[in-house]
């Protein structure tokens, strides 16, 4: 093989990789907070006593699991348009990343609240606790604890498939890669820096979740 | 001894899916192509004219046409590989196509990666936008919203100065994505080709799509790896006689409903 390796360009063009990777971070960071939300409302909307509801919610999460995130982000950059809603590329991409979260979210959600033993909830009852109370201090935490680990990798893989709004020209890590790339046609050189970088931002984010876990739960070690 | 032997077994099935999956390695020279019986092409399958996708998903263009005029005159069949704008390059590169014929403009930065044979076809990189909107020049496109695909021609040109006039540009990854774009009102105009406002009034008639500004006139040549030198000397032969023998000028009278110009030659 005689090919020439040539980091140069990758180190010039830096400050531009560091900017898409913040415009990853925050887009990441925003999805998965977002994403957590719908995905707790949509769990218990489909848990809900109005049969409504409950389809309306499984309609949602059958729909996104079962489709492509790509054409989720095609869809709501370029189609949504034709009823009225134009969004900016990160706006768009910021959307159907939360829509995708959400509906993976629900089903570890769902799964959490499952977790909690019924005789938790019974004594909550017996207690007089209201629904939102018995949710609030009796299955929050322990369902958020049991599903910890799931929803941290669900997060890492929110932000891994972030890569792909780079078709509708949101210039996050993997959009600023592949401009250099087609500007200095050194893909090996850029692509194995952007890999590296990815790398990174994984392991920050599972270490902020890790100090998360370790706040959120702190009185559960000594049990 | 039988751990050995499942392990050499393990290691032969493998090996043999590695065989499978592996992408077919590119000839170096014209007479690999010819005892492989078959030419691998890089084409552009998201540009109106020059490269889409046919209704029975085989390429379909100036491009293909050519690349099969080329097949035709090696004897030899043709294979298509799909590239983008932006990994055409890299395709070539890693050996993964014999040649690119994918709207391919000529350039001294190109021409420092890989050879260009004389041009095929005369083209333009041009910004395209509905006849309502006022654009006359560059500086008109402060503060609009400019569409381009990612490293091609049109992204070469603005970005040296899309800051200093405030050119909100957006790079897309392919024209098709770019070209939808401006449809769906998400971009104000796009960076494409001469002929595309055509196929844009056919399919979003009432907005009548024009011409407003040609950044630079462009033509396309097919690219290879440097040092072929043996397939750099045929791909100049086969261009100068296609364009003599009126193949390609009812090729050209085909897609671009236009004769053949007058290509320059180097």
């Amino acid at each position: 093989m005689d090919y020439v390796f040539q980091f140069g360009v990758v180190w010039r063009d830096f400050p531009a990789l560091l900017l898409g990777a913040w415009l990853t971070v925050r887009l990441s960071a925003l999805a998965m907070g977002l994403g957590l939300i719908v995905g707790v409302a949509t769990a218990l909307a489909a848990a809900s006593r109005w049969r409504a509801l409950c389809a309306l919610a499984r309609v949602y999460v059958e729909a996104i699991r079962n489709t492509p995130f790509l054409v989720q982000v095609l869809f709501v950059y370029l189609g949504l348009p034709s009823i009225g809603l134009r969004l900016r590329p990160d706006q768009a991409a910021l959307l159907a990343m939360v829509i995708n979260l959400g509906a993976y979210a629900t089903e570890i959600v769902r799964a959490g609240i499952k977790a909690v033993p019924a005789g938790q909830l019974e004594a909550g009852t017996a207690l007089g606790l209201s629904s939102w109370q018995l949710f609030r201090h009796v299955v929050w935490l322990p369902a958020l604890r049991a599903i910890f680990p799931a929803l941290g990798s669900q997060f890492i893989l929110i932000m891994l498939a972030s890569s792909v709004v780079s078709v509708i020209s949101a210039e996050e890590l993997t959009a600023v890669a592949d401009t250099l790339v087609a500007r200095h046609f050194r893909s090996f050189e850029v692509y194995l820096v952007v890999t590296g970088m990815y790398l990174v931002m994984c392991l920050a984010f599972q270490a902020a979740f890790a100090a998360i876990h370790r706040t959120l739960f702190a009185r559960w070690r000594a049990v | 001894m039988r751990a050995q032997r499942r392990w050499a077994a393990t290691f032969l099935v493998l090996s043999l899916l590695l065989l499978l999956v592996a992408p077919p390695l590119a000839a170096q020279t014209i007479d690999e192509i010819i005892k492989r019986g078959k030419v691998i092409v890089g084409v552009n399958t998201t540009t109106p004219i020059f490269g889409l996708a046919g209704p029975d998903g085989q390429p379909e263009g100036y491009d293909p046409d050519v690349a099969r005029l080329a097949a035709k005159y090696l004897g030899v069949q043709v294979e298509f590989v799909p590239v983008t704008g932006a990994n055409r390059l890299p395709f070539l590169l890693t050996n993964r196509v014999d040649m690119v014929i994918a709207l391919f403009g000529i350039t001294p930065e190109r021409a420092q990666q890989i050879w260009f044979s004389i041009p095929y076809a005369t083209e333009a990189a041009v910004l395209v936008a509905p006849a309502s909107r006022a654009v006359k020049t560059v500086d008109d496109l402060g503060g609009l919203r400019v569409g381009v695909p990612r490293g091609a021609m049109q992204d070469l040109i603005l970005t040296p100065q899309a800051a200093a006039k405030k050119i909100n540009l957006m790079r897309f990854d392919d024209e098709a994505t770019a070209l939808q774009a401006l449809v769906s009102g998400q971009i104000d105009v796009v960076g494409t080709g001469l002929l595309v406002n055509r196929t844009l009034n056919r399919n979003d008639p009432g907005k009548n799509y024009e011409v407003k500004i040609v950044l630079r006139p462009l033509h396309f040549g097919i690219g290879i790896r440097r040092g072929q030198t043996e397939l750099l000397q045929w791909l100049n032969t086969f261009v100068y006689t296609i364009k003599n023998n009126g193949d390609l000028d009812a090729i050209s009278r085909k897609w671009r409903q236009l004769p053949l110009e007058q290509l320059p030659v180097f």
